[in-house]
């Protein structure tokens, strides 16, 4: 059985139909990567399987871990295992990421039927995280994402799903507007979450990200549906020929 | 369809327990005679304002008029017990306006005299403000009918680090209303913080209408911090005359999570150079309460500064009020007043008034103000839902985040504890 299942998937916002009929498997142990030019549904991919409001399933199936995803709320998809990465990580200025970062872990724990983490252990757990994302210790006691350039941004969004290791990352253009220290530390991140019991979606616009983590399956995603699968060459030849080449070939 | 008739507004009549109150033995009374009788002739004058009046527009005080105030003294009963508990602080009690023997611990430099024993230049100083106009009718009520208040000196080049509280109690198990004035006096390169706490026993319904009067000397530094906390069967209404000397730093936070209805006026005069002062306030009205503050800053000198940040988050049927005057002076030159007014609407129901008003004379000044009414961010939400943490639960972060904002300003960390506590209890109780 798969980790994730996605069959025929149509979603709308609006009058708009945006996705047309997603297929795609994602097994445990595995790093996919969707990369599709902008208004391609990316996004719209992965804020229906967040379970963001506004958008509408037509028609279609997600199974994530044996759970029919589209039925849950965003919260208990979060705590089924599955971790999704913002393109744009929302800035809340009053909730200091040690909150956010320790009610998180903690509804994660009532969800397993675990108690609370001692305090003492999620502090030394939280500090490794921090430094290992080269973030410094008063970045925890400031407001979630508040003021924090782009790349600080991509870079907490990482340390939360290290804390939180979940069993599916959903990470939309985790790598735009990125430098290439930061990239670095980014990917690196990625690759420490990679093993035999977790899958890894990466949606992303450019081949660079690819270079540091990467892939078992690239998908090219055009229109609502993805038109061409290949392994990470197909990346390669997405960067050397553009999407021109490749859309006119799959038609 | 013709247009809606504007709402005739009918002037409240006085009830026979506020005209008996103005028409107590004068002796009993604590202003200066003279000014006791006209500010009864005013009072009865005016009467009690309404929405005719523009600083009463948005906060009714009909629920004044309806208390039932009998005259027979009720039973003592133990005040609800929320007030915060601060080591080493200096308490100060008042028991139904009456000052309660000091505790041992008075530090050197603080004196306290009850009015009715203070010297004529304290009481006319106390009593210094007058009423002109109906929008200070609560004001004139004061003057003519308070009975009780005392004057807190502090001696120059004091420095008190431990908080000065003032608990006003009224135990009496019956409806009753008390009339009560301060004096406020930080002597020169002295700092000192005050906080004040009203309690009254749940069974029964209590108005206090306040006035204190601050005067801070050449770079002295006060904290005046006033806590409305939980009960719904209080009503305050509070005015404070805060007049700055040179240099002299005023900072006033006001957090108020319960009482049936708190009107708040704070009045600074910035009369001379150098002088600051920093107005935070947190109002978080639920169920059908009302919490109003109108604050009203002088800058009268050049070089002054002032610092405004307000903030309501209104609940259930709640209304929260805020109106920030400004004003500076034609030659107060090289001023910087900043406001800032942000509210959060949780319900449907509730309501939140907010004025800026700017009032500017001089030519080279820096004001800025800002005011914004929001609900509570959707992307916030489902960004903190998407990290698994539930709806509600996500609701409370947010507004306790908001809130805390203001908490945070408050000075010693056990005070910023347990008002963190209450306000988290505030929000999760049931009105």
């Amino acid at each position: 059985m798969s980790l994730l299942e996605i069959k025929n998937l149509h979603a709308n916002i609006g009058e708009k139909i945006i996705l047309r009929g997603i297929n795609l498997s994602v097994n445990a142990g595995e790093v996919h990567a969707i990369m599709g030019p902008n208004g391609s549904g990316k996004s719209t991919l992965c804020q229906v399987l967040g379970g963001r409001d506004g958008f509408e399933v037509t028609e279609g199936s997600v199974e994530f871990d044996g759970l029919n995803l589209l039925d849950m709320e965003t919260e208990d998809r979060a705590n089924a295992g599955l971790l999704l990465g913002f393109q744009h990580p929302v800035e809340i200025p009053g909730v200091k990421n040690i909150y956010l970062l320790k009610e998180s872990l903690n509804a994660q724990r009532k969800a397993r039927g675990l108690g609370e983490l001692d305090t003492f252990a999620f502090m030394k757990q939280v500090r490794e995280l921090v430094k290992s994302m080269q973030m410094d210790d008063a970045f925890l006691h400031r407001g979630v994402n508040a003021g924090f350039s782009g790349g600080e941004k991509k870079r907490n969004e990482i340390l939360q799903m290290l804390l939180l290791q979940p069993k599916l990352a959903l990470l939309d253009e985790t790598d735009s507007g990125l430098d290439i220290d930061a990239l670095k530390i980014v990917s690196e991140g990625i690759n420490r979450l990679r093993g035999s019991d977790r899958g890894i979606v990466l949606v992303t616009h450019y081949q660079r990200l690819l270079s540091y983590v990467e892939p078992d399956f690239v998908h090219i995603l055009y229109k609502g549906q993805i038109i061409k699968s290949g392994d990470k060459s197909l990346a390669l030849q997405l960067e050397a020929e553009g999407y021109e080449d490749i859309l006119k070939a799959a038609s | 369809m013709s247009a809606p008739m504007p709402r005739a507004i009918e002037p409240i009549v006085l009830p026979d327990w506020l005209r008996s109150a103005l028409s107590q033995p004068a002796s009993t009374r604590i202003a200066p005679s003279d000014q006791q009788m006209m500010s009864s002739e005013q009072f009865l004058a005016w009467g009690l304002p309404t929405a005719r009046d523009e600083e009463w527009r948005w906060t009714s005080l009909r629920p004044i008029a309806r208390l039932a105030i009998a005259d027979a003294k009720g039973e003592q009963a133990a005040p609800a017990d929320d007030a915060p508990h601060l080591p080493h602080a200096l308490v100060i009690r008042l028991v139904g306006g009456q000052l309660q023997p000091l505790p041992k611990n008075v530090p050197a430099g603080l004196t306290l005299t009850p009015l009715s024993h203070a010297h004529e230049i304290d009481r006319a100083a106390a009593f210094q403000p007058s009423a002109q106009g109906r929008n200070d009718a609560l004001l004139a009520l004061n003057t003519a009918c308070a009975t009780e208040g005392f004057v807190l000196d502090i001696a120059a080049n004091t420095v008190i680090t431990a908080p000065i509280v003032l608990e006003w109690l009224d135990n009496n198990t019956r409806s009753n209303h008390s009339q009560t004035r301060v004096l406020i006096r930080v002597g020169a390169n002295s700092s000192a913080t005050v906080l004040e706490t009203t309690h009254a026993p749940l069974q029964s319904t209590h108005w206090r209408n306040a006035v204190s009067v601050i005067e801070q000397g050449a770079n002295s530094q006060l904290t005046q911090i006033s806590l409305g906390l939980a009960g719904d069967a209080r009503l305050l209404t509070d005015r404070s005359f805060v007049h700055l000397a040179r240099d002299a730093r005023y900072r006033s936070i006001n957090i108020q999570l319960g009482g049936q209805l708190t009107r708040r006026e704070i009045d600074v005069n910035i009369s001379e150079s150098g002088a600051h002062c920093d107005l935070l306030g947190l109002m978080m009205p639920r169920g059908k309460q009302v919490m109003d503050t109108h604050t009203r800053i002088t800058h009268g000198a050049p070089h002054t500064t002032s610092n405004e940040q307000y903030q309501i988050i209104a609940d259930d049927a709640g209304r929260g009020i805020f109106k920030g005057r400004i004003l500076v002076a034609e030659d107060a030159q090289k001023i910087e007043a900043y406001q800032n007014s942000r509210n959060l609407l949780l319900s449907n129901t509730a309501e939140i008034d907010t004025k800026p008003e700017l009032e500017i004379y001089a030519d080279d000044v820096k004001c800025s103000h800002g005011a914004t009414i929001g609900r509570l961010d959707d992307e916030a939400l489902y960004y903190l839902q998407s990290r698994g943490i539930s709806r509600s639960n996500a609701r409370k972060l947010l507004i306790t985040g908001f809130a805390q904002e203001i908490i945070d300003a408050l000075p010693y960390p056990e005070l910023v504890e347990q008002m963190s506590a209450l306000m988290r209890a505030h929000l999760s109780d049931a009105p």
